[in-house]
């Protein structure tokens, strides 16, 4: 008998469903490649410019239920069937030495959780310049052991608070990619910010002022 | 275990962003650096090498570590490189540290270099996400700076500290740089400002991530840094007045999201339950106290019997978060230990003479070694030489602390080093 732990790998995988480029096109690699050189004739210094791009191919295998989950608009996390931890990010397998690896089982959740802990993002990588500033959160969704961290919108960022109440906002069916940018944390409805004005709040407000005018000056 | 292992020697190249010296160039002048403090160090003594090197991405070459030991001539020793993220540095030390206790070598050097100059700042940004857990993290917009910000802002609300108590280690650690040639701050900036830091320059500057502003974040930089980890014996034969013990090593891990520990079995276990929560840094605390025990070092007194330390300050609220989970002080002394100013020079635990990250840089391979070195030109007395006045050397040091630290908390070591 197999060990029921253990996780099943599909002979064979044919890709009825297809979507390929449909977010920018047919994007084609170009492989390594120099672009040109700088000189600098005083110090002798010698610099050439290198660029490479690659495209990868994410398999989610044992959790592809999370990525067809996003693109139908649900959330999919885990549960130990031992212990009864429940996880979102799923894990795939018990996190508890004492389980032994146990395998855990797919659970539908509820759309909705709290916040933990956030921040207000000022800076950010190259693909996230022209968002800020945002209000990254971290939320424990529907009584989940973990806490996944996303984008908390629609809010002043100053009025977040710990332990507010949140739900998910999804994205146009046909803009998800079945990955975690496919939905948003907002508000729970009817939430109001539980404190007014506070120096805390005006002094956000100060800093997030520059980052403002500095992403208008981007377009 | 009675061997000993030493850190017979090794020095560090200059940080800056950019520089123009390649990764193996860097290696060569840190071991030529190193000799001049150690002159019976040949090339002919080493060993074993262990490179220490966190991305790939940064130089668009694997296996970079291949490039530098071919160019240094060591071809036939042994070698691996290893990575680990910002604690890549002192994973490296540690590696050399077990090749030695071992009892297989003698003379290990530990290499480590970074070049995050061959991408712009934003890029670089994104390449060092791409250690955060790109499924969930990276993609969500988020980068370091952003995850410790979430991380510090609880920290700063349950134990009541402000902006300006972690401006003061930011503070701090760049001034101290200024004293420090080598340092990115000294290269950079400082000559620009001409002055010492002030709170106020550090609340005033660009928000990166609440409640972090640019100057309580570590810098992006090139660098490189070698060590000569060798046996109490070839230490005491050939580099008898620069030699210093390894009387505590280790290391210790933690999940890759921050979002996991707030009930990871293991933890809960070992500290009770719900610790350490998006606010502790677990691993810091389990490899600190795996060094205290190993170097006979009762918890409660560690910041008494530590003279120095050289600690991972990617950004001002994790040098803070780092003095609890060390056991420097507690939620209850906390405010105190920061507003008496007890991890500057006057105080009980002189912390990051050398400038730490935030002042020297943070090309991550060569990070944690250059804390290693730092630490100990104060247990060797080469600090008044090594660094440009005596401001920065703390006298007479016995014993001295290294701090590398990765990911959100992911990966930490600590050392504990010893006059011998
Ligand atoms: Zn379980």
């Amino acid at each position: 008998m197999t060990d029921p732990r253990l996780h099943e790998i599909p002979d064979k995988v044919e890709w009825d469903v297809k979507h390929p480029n449909k977010f920018r096109g047919n994007v084609k690699e170009t492989g390594i490649g120099f672009m040109g050189y700088d000189y600098d004739s005083t110090t002798e210094q010698f610099k050439v410019y290198l660029h490479y791009d690659q495209l990868y191919y994410w398999k989610y295998a044992e959790v592809s239920k999370l990525g067809k989950g996003f693109i139908d608009g649900e959330f999919w996390g885990t549960k130990c069937p031992k212990c009864g931890d429940k996880f979102f990010p799923p894990r795939v397998n018990c996190w508890n030495l004492d389980d032994n690896l146990e395998k855990t089982e797919w659970i539908k959740l509820k759309q909705e959780g709290i916040v933990h802990t956030f921040t207000i993002a000022g800076w950010s990588g190259k693909s996230s310049l022209k968002r800020l500033p945002f209000v990254l959160a971290y939320v424990v969704v529907d009584g989940c052991k973990t806490a996944i961290a996303n984008e908390l919108r629609n809010i002043d960022p100053w009025d977040a608070e710990f332990g507010m109440p949140v739900k998910v906002v999804w994205k146009p069916e046909d803009e998800r990619q079945g990955t975690v940018t496919d939905w948003w944390f907002e508000p729970a409805d009817g939430w109001e910010p539980t404190v007014g004005d506070t120096p805390e709040k005006e002094r956000m407000k100060e800093l997030c002022a520059p980052v403002y005018e500095w992403v208008k000056s981007m377009d | 275990m009675s061997r000993k292992v030493c850190i017979a020697g090794g020095a560090v190249t200059p940080f800056d962003y950019p520089m123009h010296i390649t990764p193996e160039g860097m290696i060569a002048n840190a071991i030529v650096e190193t000799q001049g403090d150690v002159p019976d160090f040949h090339m002919t003594d080493l060993e074993f090498m262990v490179y220490s090197h966190f991305s790939v991405h940064f130089g668009k070459q694997l296996c970079p570590e291949w490039v530098v030991h071919d160019h240094l001539g060591l071809v036939g020793l042994p070698h691996v490189r290893i990575e680990n993220g910002g604690n890549t540095g002192g994973s490296a030390l540690y590696g050399a540290f077990l090749a030695v206790k071992s009892g297989l070598f003698d003379v290990v050097g530990v290499a480590g270099w970074e070049t995050m100059d061959n991408v712009t700042q934003s890029q670089g940004s994104e390449f060092i996400a791409l250690a955060s857990d790109t499924r969930y993290e990276a993609l969500a917009g988020g980068i370091y700076p952003i995850y410790y910000a979430a991380m510090a802002y609880k920290f700063m609300k349950e134990h009541d500290l402000t902006e300006e108590d972690f401006a003061l280690a930011a503070l701090k650690n760049r001034n101290y740089a200024a004293d420090n040639p080598k340092t990115q701050w000294y290269r950079g900036e400082y000559k620009k400002y001409k002055r010492d830091l002030t709170v106020e320059d550090i609340m005033d500057s660009r928000m990166i991530s609440y409640p972090l502003k640019r100057y309580d974040c570590c810098l992006m930089s090139r660098g490189g840094a070698f060590a000569l980890i060798t046996s109490e014996e070839w230490a005491k034969k050939h580099a008898p007045n620069n030699y210093v013990v390894i009387d505590g090593a280790g290391l210790s891990s933690c999940t890759i999201r921050a979002g996991d520990r707030l009930a990871f079995p293991n933890w809960d276990k070992m500290y009770g339950k719900g610790y350490p929560d998006m606010t502790e840094f677990a691993a810091c605390r389990r490899s600190g106290e795996v060094a205290y025990d190993m170097a006979g070092i009762e918890y409660k007194k560690a910041k008494k019997e530590i003279d120095v330390a050289e600690i991972h300050d990617a950004f001002s609220s994790s040098e803070v978060q780092i003095y609890k989970a060390l056991h420097w002080c507690d939620a209850d002394d906390m405010k105190d230990f920061i507003r008496e100013k007890q991890t500057f020079m006057d105080g009980e635990v002189p912390t990051n003479p050398g400038g730490g990250l935030m002042g020297y840089g943070h090309p991550v391979g060569a990070t944690g070694i250059m804390s290693a070195i730092e630490c100990m030109y104060h247990l060797n007395d080469t600090a008044p030489k090594k660094h440009l006045s005596s401001k920065t050397y703390v006298k007479d040091a016995q014993t001295g602390l290294v701090n590398s630290h990765a990911g959100t908390g992911t990966s930490i070591s600590n050392f504990i080093l010893r006059r011998p």
